[in-house]
């Protein structure tokens, strides 16, 4: 499914080059829900940004889906992105003026298409996870729950085979977060997705089959 | 979900944005469009006033534009006059006319004016209402009818009044009287126009004056007051403006008997002399005779023929209005070049007030970028915004247009003369929107680029 060697993302700050985020070698199975822990820094976020497609490694191969990510051009990608992998960012990042049943009909739009299928498919999965009543909110009007669940529903839309999670229950309590990211992870489950999610803490990373842990992905410095 | 929705709900959100650069479209299409209108309407309005007058037979000694504009336009003062043998002539078929075949011939003295608004008072014949005709059709009347002064009634007068005045500028002894203005003769026909705006009917008095109300020299003529016996239906063309009065009437004001015949200073004689030279009925002075050749080609067989006579020239209606109409062109010509400005400045305000909030839109970019847009879908998202603001104020202009013509017609009629229709939506009114749409699309380009080259994954957090 997934399938990093020698993978490097660096950036320049004027002479300085600092290296983001290094991987030697990582293999996620289909249907595998993995957890990506590391200290702040160790460039968490950016391997989440490089399997979506949206950084381009500097170096290695990625591949998802048997694609090598880097060989695709840019709108290659994006369309790739938008028909195969569904994303929930710590923010949330809903569009503040579409409701809630647009921002899920959104991910469709760039995905797989938003037609008459994928607005009865939106009203379900709102409905699964208890917004029927709300699906025609802005997200102004939503609780962060509720937020929570329409990106989790946007995430899932385009019944993508590959969901990334960055840092999902960053900021509410942990009992609704956890009520939302057992929801996804069944809902998951059930459609055979494979769930990368990135988080720094550990409670939520044991809600994973696997945790891995960024530093040991790390070449060794000799 | 389509990406117009995301368009429209863009400009939705910046409403008071979306609301200025509307307004600037439409100002700027509705002024185009207005100048549009005007010319075109103008242009129809001059053409279209020619139906009927296929040739102007006037003096010499004024140009062409000038008779045309005097005897079909009722702009100017009379230039000069002609005898009435001149008509004669021409509607005998004899010596003049007869190879142009002129359907009908007929006889114009003007002069006098009526009202403050200075409507033209015209003496012609009644054959003005059997003859005449506009599109194969004569002038139709809203209200009441026809006056009755015939060819005959003007051979007569001409002839009586030329023996009364013969007799008195040469001292007769014996002095025939001086033909009467029958009741019959005190009658008007008065245009659309004139009826609309001094809210003149059927029984309604018009005298014959000079000069304006209030001024020096103003005189109106009391003897003469005619009754309105007929309303004009409108034409859209000067004769909406003229009050028709026969041409018997017109012979016999008090105080035009020094110009009611045309006498030439015979050679070897002093000027003054002509006052003591008896008259001929033939000498009674006409400012213009309309005559209407069968033909496309009469007006100029006629033009040549009357390059033989010292006294008298045909105009070429036909010929000399486009030329006319080719020199104000030039100035509509300018005045669309300044619109256009307008519409590209308007353009610039689409780049501008869009580009303007590219900074802001960074991270609702980036969201739709990661959820799988393409560069091309933010481009059409930006592109669509920038056409559908410039196609709605365009459409908005087009309207506004029409409603202020709608609006100020009979104002504009009042003092142009010019009837603008408002309901005339033309071809060119799409286009025009049309135009106005791609120039938009054009203007939201600059800002679809930047926006389409947002970096992703540095936009994607709120602090960014």
């Amino acid at each position: 499914m997934i399938r990093l060697r020698e993978v490097q993302k660096s950036y320049r700050q004027g002479e300085r080059t600092t290296v983001a985020c290094e991987v030697t070698s990582l293999d996620i199975a289909a249907g595998e829900h993995v957890a990506l822990i590391g200290r702040s820094g160790t460039g968490k976020t950016t391997l989440l940004h490089m399997l979506a497609g949206i950084l381009r490694p500097d170096q290695g191969t990625l591949s998802i889906l048997g694609q090598d990510l880097s060989t695709l051009s840019e709108s290659d990608c994006d369309r790739f992105r938008g028909q195969h992998i569904g994303m929930v960012y710590q923010t949330f990042n809903l569009l503040q003026p579409f409701t809630a049943l647009e921002n899920v009909l959104l991910g469709a739009l760039f995905g797989r298409g938003a037609g008459a299928d994928a607005e009865e498919r939106a009203l379900h999965l709102l409905a699964q996870v208890g917004l029927e009543d709300r699906m025609h909110h802005l997200p102004s009007q939503l609780s962060v729950g509720q937020v929570q669940r329409v990106a989790v529903c946007r995430a899932l839309i385009n019944n993508p085979e590959l969901v990334l999670m960055d840092e999902p229950l960053g900021n509410q309590d942990k009992a609704t977060g956890g009520q939302v990211l057992d929801l996804l992870l069944q809902l998951a489950r059930n459609n055979k997705q494979t769930v990368v999610m990135v988080t720094h803490d550990p409670e939520s990373a044991t809600r994973m089959q696997r945790t891995v842990d960024l530093a040991t992905l790390r070449r060794v410095s000799s | 979900m389509r990406l117009t929705s995301i368009s429209l709900r863009n400009l939705r959100i910046r409403l008071v944005s979306t609301v200025l650069t509307l307004i600037s479209i439409m100002v700027a299409t509705g002024l185009y469009a207005a100048i549009k209108l005007m010319a075109a309407q103008t242009q129809k309005r001059y053409e279209g006033s020619l139906e009927g007058y296929r040739s102007v037979i006037g003096p010499k000694d004024a140009s062409e534009l000038e008779l045309v504009l005097g005897t079909v336009f009722n702009i100017g003062k009379s230039p000069g006059l002609i005898r009435l043998q001149v008509y004669e002539d021409l509607r005998s078929g004899k010596a003049l006319g007869r190879r142009a075949q002129l359907l009908y011939t007929i006889p114009q003295a003007r002069g006098d004016e009526f009202s403050r608004f200075q409507f033209p008072v015209v003496g012609t014949t009644d054959e003005m209402w059997n003859k005449f005709t506009r599109g194969d059709q004569p002038l139709q009347f809203t209200a009441g009818g026809p006056w009755r002064f015939g060819h005959d009634d003007l051979l007569a007068l001409a002839s009586s009044f030329a023996e009364y005045l013969s007799a008195k500028r040469t001292g007769a002894a014996q002095m025939p009287l001086r033909p009467p203005l029958l009741p019959a003769w005190r009658k008007a026909v008065i245009g659309a126009r004139v009826a609309r705006q001094l809210d003149l009917g059927i029984g309604g008095k018009v005298t014959p004056s000079h000069g304006k109300p209030g001024e020096f020299g103003f005189h109106e003529h009391e003897e003469a007051a005619c009754e309105v016996v007929g309303v004009l239906a409108p034409t859209n063309s000067p004769i909406d403006s003229t009050i028709y009065i026969p041409l018997g009437t017109f012979v016999l004001l008090a105080d035009h008997e020094e110009n009611v015949f045309k006498v030439d200073v015979p050679q070897g004689k002093n000027p003054d002399d002509v006052k003591h030279l008896p008259v001929k009925a033939g000498d009674l002075a006409l400012t213009a005779v309309i005559a209407y050749p069968k033909d496309h080609l009469g007006p100029r067989i006629l033009r040549i023929e009357m390059g033989s006579r010292p006294e008298a020239q045909a105009a070429w209606p036909q010929d000399v209005i486009p030329k006319f109409l080719k020199t104000i062109g030039s100035v509509a010509d300018w005045l669309e070049y300044l619109a256009v400005m307008v519409l590209l400045v308007a353009g610039l305000l689409i780049t501008v007030a869009i580009y303007n909030t590219m900074n802001e839109r960074r991270r609702e970019i980036a969201i739709m970028r990661s959820l799988g847009a393409r560069k091309g879908q933010i481009c059409a998202i930006i592109v669509g915004e920038a056409a559908i603001l410039s196609l709605v104020g365009a459409f908005a202009g087009v309207v506004l247009c029409h409603l202020l013509v709608l609006l100020l017609r009979t104002t504009v009629e009042d003092l142009t003369g010019v009837y603008l229709d408002w309901a005339a939506f033309t071809r060119g009114e799409v286009y025009l929107v049309i135009a106005v749409g791609l120039l938009g699309a054009i203007a939201g380009l600059l800002p679809a680029l930047k926006g389409s080259f947002t970096q992703v994954a540095d936009n994607l957090s709120p602090s960014s």
